[in-house]
């Protein structure tokens, strides 16, 4: 039955010719090595544009790529595998506590006690432990929908959180130093400041993220991860696990949380229990409703945003939840794809198609 | 043959491919299928019968949707009892459902690549390394679907996106995903509804080649009885969830059980297949008082008033 007749259709979606062919591959790549030159080019002002008057936009920018790092994977969860998991927040904390633990010196200074690990190893460990831990949460969740699964995870998320800060008062065997805050030990790459040496982890953190979620969501593992999101009670019939896959994404989820977590702590050298709770959760869905749900370049756009808006409306707290929470509903209502798919929404946009079709008339009309 | 069971020894229809053997299932006291004995053969294989008969809970079951009460379901002699959903489709149960289910977003190509998601050999990680034998598979199984699309008419669309085509079209696609899969036994819930009179000729040519080519064994329900009585040698009728008729599509066509089933009493075949209603006290049953009512006799068995396939079909 599956006899293979020799077919004159393209096997794959035809992308043109040369360069054209790898142009996706080719943007991804320009762009991040602009941004990884970004510090080095002073004379563009591109940094100042994070700064509001504390001469710190680089360190924001590498706040942009931690933030963007973790909504990479919470897009690969939601966006694709149409799974509402809300522990994302307690998962950035395992990143940043599991790094700061295991990275700190053996001292005998409590808030800075830790295993002396190399960070090198582990940062990875603590992905890795943060995946596992995604995954034992998707376990129960994974039977839920909906508004269920999403409460359901959001729980779990603040129970990460709560078994943080209450540590030094049970148990005080993974050192977090309770609800105090625990210092976070910072690696720096030789020769760069210490600014600097953020700036181009966080970006490397994002640069693999993003590389390795863009490979799998084109791939296989993006079209198996759609088919749970829209399909998901056929999927069994066509021999797909719905559940194994929700699990997949629930573990990839974590894993990118953590690893944003991670540098996000490095980069504010201090984590506190408080700063985990369900206000980091509604940063996140910023990070990754205003950017754009299910596009490759939602998160980072998202960071960027939701940055800027800190950044600048820090001063006043409440106007800044305001703030996001007003363009939260909006970018539903008005921009339910996120920022991200703009310019696809004005080229397909009447509006725009108009305006083309007038100037077409107008320069006819000159010449 | 005969194979062993705990329970002692059965008898195996050695032609059949799928054996249902003393289906029941019940919704809570709602017997839905009362001891049904189903034999599929390679070839065509008609399963037909008034709405509420029980006809997609038999692919349910068969599917591992709905848990049988009573009963065994063999493939090729091997019990299905107790594999999940993905593990049927591994043994060679493939289905469609009656709205098709695709991904609208994605292209024709990946909607119909996901039917043989359970054929690769390598895993996601050798997806992310590029490992070329992964890639390898990859493009092969696109030329699988590349080749079963051709059949369907829809090498041309391949790389566009399933929510831009036409509903006849989706079913094909889906028609199509359930195929790529190699199964043994393919379960279609009525593909031929909502499809215009070219979908249908380009559906029923490419399920004709594919039968001609294998052993395939397909299971269809339709509402469409030509469609059904033309394509299939053997037909099933299914009557509030007992099998009441079963053979020829002669022999089912006039038999006076199976037109009193979708009918009501008070009408009888002709030579020819013709069926007339005939004069009799019986015509005051309210069954025909029904059809007199809704004006049209195709109205008894098209609309839709399954309460369990709502949210399957």
């Amino acid at each position: 039955m599956t006899e293979v007749s020799a077919s004159s259709h393209p096997l794959y979606p035809v992308q043109g010719a040369g360069l054209a062919r790898y142009r996706s591959q080719l943007t991804t790549l320009g762009v991040f090595v602009f941004l990884g030159l970004l510090p080095w080019l002073p004379i563009l002002g591109w940094t100042d544009i994070f700064d509001s008057g504390n001469n710190f936009g680089r360190g924001n920018l590498a706040f942009v790529f931690a933030w963007a790092t973790a909504g990479v994977g919470f897009n690969l969860l939601v966006g694709y595998s149409g799974t509402l998991g809300l522990a994302v927040a307690g998962l950035f904390a395992i990143g940043a506590y599991g790094t700061a633990i295991l990275s700190a010196p053996s001292g005998l200074r409590e808030a800075l006690v830790g295993y002396d690990w190399p960070f090198f190893v582990a940062l990875p460990v603590v992905c890795v432990a943060a995946a596992i831990i995604g995954v034992a949460i998707g376990f129960p969740a994974a039977r839920l929908k909906g508004f269920f699964l999403a409460i359901a995870t959001l729980a779990l998320g603040e129970l990460i959180v709560k078994i943080i800060s209450l540590d030094d008062k049970v148990w005080s065997g993974l050192k977090t130093n309770g609800g105090t805050g625990k210092q976070v030990p910072q690696f720096a790459i030789p020769g760069l400041d210490r600014v600097l040496s953020y700036y181009v982890l966080s970006l490397g953190a994002l640069f693999v993220v993003m590389v390795a979620y863009t490979v799998l969501t084109n791939r296989r593992m993006g079209r198996t991860l759609k088919a749970v999101r829209d399909i998901d009670i056929a999927t069994g019939p066509i021999g797909i696990s719905s559940t194994y896959y929700k699990l997949v994404a629930f573990g990839l989820s974590a894993f990118s949380a953590a690893l944003g977590g991670a540098m996000w702590a490095q980069n504010t050298s201090f984590a506190q229990p408080a700063t985990f709770k369900t206000g980091m959760l509604v940063f996140l869905l910023v990070v990754l409703i205003a950017g754009g749900v299910s596009h490759k370049w939602g998160p980072l756009i998202g960071a960027l945003f939701f940055v800027f808006m800190r950044q600048h409306l820090q001063d006043t707290r409440k106007l800044l939840f305001l703030i996001l929470g007003i363009s939260l509903i909006l970018s539903i209502l008005i921009l339910p794809s996120g920022i991200a798919a703009l310019p696809e929404r004005l080229r397909d946009s009447r509006w725009v198609k108009d305006l083309q079709r007038r100037l077409q008339m107008l320069t006819d009309f000159s010449s | 043959m005969s194979i062993s069971t705990p329970v002692g020894t059965v008898a195996v229809d050695t032609a059949s491919v799928l054996q249902i053997d003393d289906l029941h299932v019940a919704f809570g006291g709602n017997q839905v299928l009362q001891g049904i004995d189903l034999q599929f053969v390679p070839g065509f294989n008609g399963l037909i019968g008034p709405n509420g008969a029980g006809k997609t809970t038999v692919f349910n079951v068969v599917s591992g949707y709905v848990r049988r009460n009573e009963g065994t379901i063999r493939l090729q002699g091997e019990d299905l009892s107790g594999l999940s959903r993905t593990q049927r489709v591994k043994a060679g149960i493939g289905r469609t459902f009656q709205s098709p289910r695709l991904i609208l977003d994605a292209t024709v190509m990946e909607n119909t690549l996901l039917g043989r998601h359970h054929l690769f050999r390598w895993g996601h990680f050798a997806e992310l390394l590029f490992w070329p034998p992964q890639i390898r598979e990859e493009t092969e199984a696109r030329r699988i679907c590349m080749s079963m699309l051709d059949r369907f008419g829809l090498a041309e669309v391949a790389h566009e996106e399933a929510g831009a085509l036409s509903l006849g079209s989706q079913k094909l696609v889906e028609v199509a995903r359930a195929l790529v899969a190699d199964p043994t036994v393919v379960l279609l819930d009525e593909p031929a509804a909502g499809l215009g009179a070219d979908d249908v000729t380009v559906l029923l040519r490419g399920l004709r080649e594919i039968v001609a080519e294998s052993d395939l064994c397909v299971v269809i329900i339709e509402h469409d009885l030509q469609l059904v009585t033309s394509l299939c040698p053997k037909i099933s009728v299914l009557h509030f969830g007992e099998i009441i008729s079963e053979g020829s599509p002669e022999h089912v066509t006039t038999d006076p059980v199976v037109i009193e089933a979708y009918l009501g009493h008070g009408f009888e075949a002709e030579e020819g297949g013709e069926i007339h209603e005939v004069e009799s006290p019986l015509s005051e049953h309210h069954h025909i008082d029904h059809v007199e009512e809704e004006g049209d006799l195709t109205e008894v068995w098209t609309e839709d008033d399954d309460p369990e396939q709502e949210e399957l079909s």
